[in-house]
């Protein structure tokens, strides 16, 4: 009785479910070091989680505030290219880099968010799109600081210059990053700042009328996008150890799109689980299918399908199915009591 | 803008707008020329006038969702100044006191009824960016206090009990209450409704004509309405002004507005003869 009241202490309070979660995955490498799992897993989930970052934060984009977004690789890829030459390159330590590849991605943001009052829809699309491929040019071309078309390799993050890390405990500081980031998420999407992007997708009328100043939301938008997107590529920069120009293409953009739409907009595990299913699953599952698993491009092929089938038929996003199978239950578990009675 | 309406605050004593010459012009269109009156404090204004007198224009203009060719709007706002509103930013008016709702109910259909008159909340939370990202003590208090706030504002419009339902889902009537009552957030001083009763059917009319005198006797604030249900603009105002393509016609007590031959021929045509 007692080990129950505990358990659903935990389920109930939302920092304990965030922590829990972040412990339950973090468990990864223990299980392919001791042979439980294939110890491709570790990247893969790896990958995983800096892609939910980065779809974390255009989610607040484009799920609170209703503004697209399809450049997140470019900054992703701004983010890791920084990151890398500041702890590389300058020597400095591994925070400071991180910091940089946040904080100057971030600049670019709100440049953006300046250029979206006077753009919607499609042509917010577009200018971003842009942006990032401009970003991406500016990879290949400016070799002394991103080593061109041969890439830029980085190391795995040493933290406070004491604790040099290996590709285990990488993972664990991204799981521990991960937590954080979704707990800030919660914060922001879940008080005033949340409210105030939601009142904007609904209205900037009304928003306006309700003391919204859409310069300045629009603008906080944008910065966090970017911020997490510049985040998630610095991760990867260290996580991965090299960085490569054409890893940061639209088809990468439209990955954490598909994340976020297939996963589900405005939800926090959604993202995670948008993103096991669009990056951990084709790599998982259907590459270890016969025949199917050869085809190229098979993954870009499921997500397409995916995204079709949930916009047309899930709109809420996969992270519904819980919500609605635990319904479903109660129903059925209910039914049969009264078959009981 | 607002220096030079500190400098010049001609207000008359229990006014609390002024509109002054009010003029606005879409190219060669003139939607409104040059409109004059005034709405006293503690008061329930009407404003009505045959469709596309301009009526609503007139409250875009107030509020600043247009800016008006010509003419000032004198306001006496919530910190006791009298400010002209022409030329200041839209998302600043709501800060004077001066709070209105739409025509079309703008609500976030994906928000529960408490976190949609939360928004109306938005211009009241104190503590800094910072620390309500990192849900510090202080933020947390506030979020409760304001949570607790919007509660007492959704008993009082009487949907209290259905605070955590989405707002997309629910009837027109449940919508329009949920908007007064964020309006209601900010404490404001004046109310600016636009059609408050379209779509509502009578029964639902006569309880907004309630709703409307109460929300006033409570919140100790002034309401000023754009209607076409005539029983109720005629039920509840104390004056009401009449225009007609954007000309003043008439203002003045319900009865005599309704007496008002200029106003019974912009309604009914002239006589003929």
């Amino acid at each position: 009785m007692k080990q129950d009241s505990i358990i659903t202490k935990i389920t109930k309070n939302t920092y304990l479910r965030f922590v829990l979660f972040g412990l339950i995955i973090s468990m990864i490498p223990v299980l392919t070091g001791g042979g439980i799992l294939k110890t491709s897993w570790l990247g893969i989930i790896g990958g995983t989680i800096i892609y939910t970052i980065a779809a974390l934060g255009l989610n607040l984009l484009l799920g609170y505030s209703g503004l697209i977004s399809l450049g997140t690789a470019g900054f992703m890829g701004l983010g890791a290219y920084i990151s890398a030459y500041v702890t590389g390159n300058l020597g400095l330590p591994w925070e400071v880099g991180i910091l940089a590849a946040v904080i100057i991605p971030v600049i670019f943001g709100i440049l953006i968010g300046l250029a979206s009052l006077r753009m919607e829809g499609l042509y917010l699309g577009i200018v971003t799109l842009c942006v990032a491929e401009v970003l991406r040019k500016t990879f290949d071309e400016l070799e002394p600081l991103t080593g061109g078309f041969s890439g830029k390799s980085a190391e795995y993050p040493t933290l406070l210059g004491i604790f040099k890390l290996n590709q285990g405990t990488t993972f664990v500081l991204l799981c521990v990053v991960l937590v954080l980031m979704m707990i800030l998420t919660y914060h922001l999407a879940n008080g005033q700042l949340g409210r105030a992007l939601n009142a904007m997708r609904g209205s900037n009328v009304a928003a306006q009328a309700m003391g919204v100043s859409l310069l300045k939301y629009r603008l906080i938008a944008f910065a966090l996008a970017t911020g997490y997107a510049s985040l998630a590529g610095a991760l990867y920069a260290h996580f991965v150890k090299f960085v490569y120009p054409s890893t940061w293409n639209l088809p990468l953009s439209l990955v954490i799109l598909a994340i976020v739409v297939i996963g589900g907009l405005r939800s926090i595990y959604g993202t995670f689980i948008g993103a096991l299913i669009v990056y951990a699953l084709p790599d998982l599952v259907l590459k270890r299918i016969p025949i199917i698993g050869d085809i190229n491009g098979l993954s870009y092929v499921f997500s397409g399908v995916l995204i079709i089938l949930v916009v047309l038929f899930y709109p809420g996003g996969c992270v519904k199915v819980f919500s609605d199978v635990k319904l479903l239950l109660q129903k059925l578990f209910k039914r049969k009591v009264k078959k009981n009675v | 803008m607002s220096e030079q309406a500190i400098l010049t605050p001609s207000l008359n004593e229990n006014e609390i707008l002024r509109v002054e010459n009010l003029s606005m012009h879409f190219g060669g269109l003139k939607a409104v020329e040059k409109l004059s009156f005034s709405i006293n404090e503690h008061e329930i204004f009407g404003l009505i006038g045959p469709n596309g007198a301009g009526k609503t224009t007139v409250f875009n203009c107030i509020t600043q969702f247009y800016k008006p060719s010509e003419g000032r709007v004198l306001f006496l706002t919530k910190q006791g100044l009298t400010e002209n509103l022409v030329g200041q930013k839209v998302h600043n008016i709501i800060r004077k006191g001066l709070v209105r709702t739409f025509q079309n109910v703008e609500l976030v259909s994906e928000l529960s009824l408490l976190d949609n008159v939360l928004v109306g909340g938005h211009i009241d939370f104190k503590s800094s960016g910072f620390s309500q990202a990192l849900r510090l003590p202080k933020a947390r208090k506030e979020e409760k206090a304001m949570r607790e706030k919007a509660e007492r504002v959704l008993n009082f419009m009487g949907i209290d009990h259905m605070k955590d339902a989405l707002a997309g889902g629910q009837p027109y009537g449940v919508r329009k209450k949920v908007e007064m009552a964020r309006t209601l957030m900010c404490e404001p001083k004046l109310i600016i409704l636009d059609e408050p009763a379209a779509g509502l059917n009578d029964v639902e009319t006569q309880q907004l004509a309630e709703t409307i005198r109460e929300v006033r006797d409570t919140y100790n604030c002034t309401i000023l309405l754009v209607e076409h249900d005539m029983r109720l603009v005629m039920g509840i105002c104390d004056r009401i002004c009449a225009i007609s393509f954007g000309k003043f016609l008439a203002c003045d007590t319900p009865e005599r507005i309704q007496r008002n031959s200029l106003v019974q021929e912009a309604y009914l045509g002239e006589k003929e003869g």
